[in-house]
């Protein structure tokens, strides 16, 4: 058994080369694009970045850098990450003698938001029309402290994201 | 085959152990500073720095990266990529006379530095496409 895992740890160590198109913008990448991207009019870019960072602060989300004048914003947050399907499935496994498996324990959520202007026909950047983009990333820690991540994708989560960030919007706008 | 296992990672224990801290510090390999920055290295004709800036963002961002920090002012913009291993990338963007902008990228994959020329290059073909330039040899 401890033999087959030492040579699984080479097989993996082998294996791990950078993908061929890393630096490739791929049709599945580009569909993304279209999840992540929304559209706002009748807003400054200040505007737009000061309504966001409150909407960052709604879901709790600490700031760790920005630029302004590039309209970015990066935030992040510690959360608890146990779910009941893995602790079901731990517990069914462990009744089973597979002995303890390691579950999510916590996680840090990442985020990046981006606020860049839409150029007009000529190519100009208009000072009222704007591209907010917003990226997610997790870091699992399991109770055996390994860790995965991931890029979020689900549809849900940019609705539900964008949504808070129209109100935000409105009542920016309001002056409320 | 009871030896063999063990044998072969001490073996690759010992040749990892060979590189210093030093060397891993510096990242002295068989190439030269020059060799290097010639394939992380490109310049654009345009003289707005901030155009090129969003630009590379907005590539970093469709290439599935968070954008980790920017900065206008020394012109820089990192990124990480998180999809089961780890890229990091860090671009810089600086004028070049009066009339273009250099742009350097260096990234790193999980532990490795890295230095596939063809890897800089789809990175610098598709900041083309976002900046609607297209890109000459650097330094």
């Amino acid at each position: 058994m401890r033999k087959l895992a030492l040579l699984g740890a080479l097989v993996i160590a082998g294996c791990a080369t950078v993908p061929e198109n890393t630096f490739v913008v791929t049709p599945e990448l580009l569909q993304q694009r279209q999840l992540e991207t929304r559209r706002y009019d009748g807003l400054k870019e200040q505007d737009l970045i000061v309504a966001s960072t409150n909407v960052l602060q709604d879901m709790g989300f600490n700031l760790e850098n920005s630029e302004t004048k590039l309209g970015v914003l990066t935030a992040s947050k510690q959360r608890d990450a146990t779910n009941a399907g893995e602790v079901a499935a731990a517990i069914f496994v462990a009744l089973l003698g597979g002995g303890s498996m390691a579950i999510s324990k916590d996680q840090t959520i990442r985020v990046s938001l981006v606020v860049r202007p839409v150029n007009d026909s000529n190519g100009h950047a208009m000072s009222d029309s704007h591209f907010v983009r917003v990226t997610f990333q997790r870091i699992v820690r399991r109770s055996d402290n390994s860790t995965y991540s991931e890029t979020l994708n689900e549809l849900e989560l940019f609705q539900d994201f964008y949504e808070r960030v129209s109100k935000s919007v409105f009542l920016e706008a309001q002056k409320i | 085959m009871k030896i063999l296992l063990p044998a072969i990672l001490v073996t690759l224990a010992l040749l990892s152990g060979c590189a210093t801290t030093n060397q891993r510090v510096l990242d002295a390999g068989d190439e030269t500073q020059l060799q290097k920055r010639s394939y992380q290295s490109r310049t654009f004709e345009t003289a707005n720095k901030e155009k090129v800036l969003r630009a590379t963002i907005t590539t970093l961002q469709d290439l599935g990266f968070v954008i980790d920090r920017a900065d206008m002012l020394l012109g820089s913009v990192s990124g990480t990529k998180l999809d089961g291993h780890q890229v990091k990338i860090t671009v810089s963007v600086r004028p070049k006379g009066s009339d273009r902008m250099l742009v350097r990228a260096n990234a790193q994959f999980n532990v490795e530095p890295i230095n596939d020329p063809k890897q800089y290059q789809n990175f610098f073909a598709s900041l083309e496409k976002s900046l609607f330039l297209s890109a000459n040899a650097g330094e």
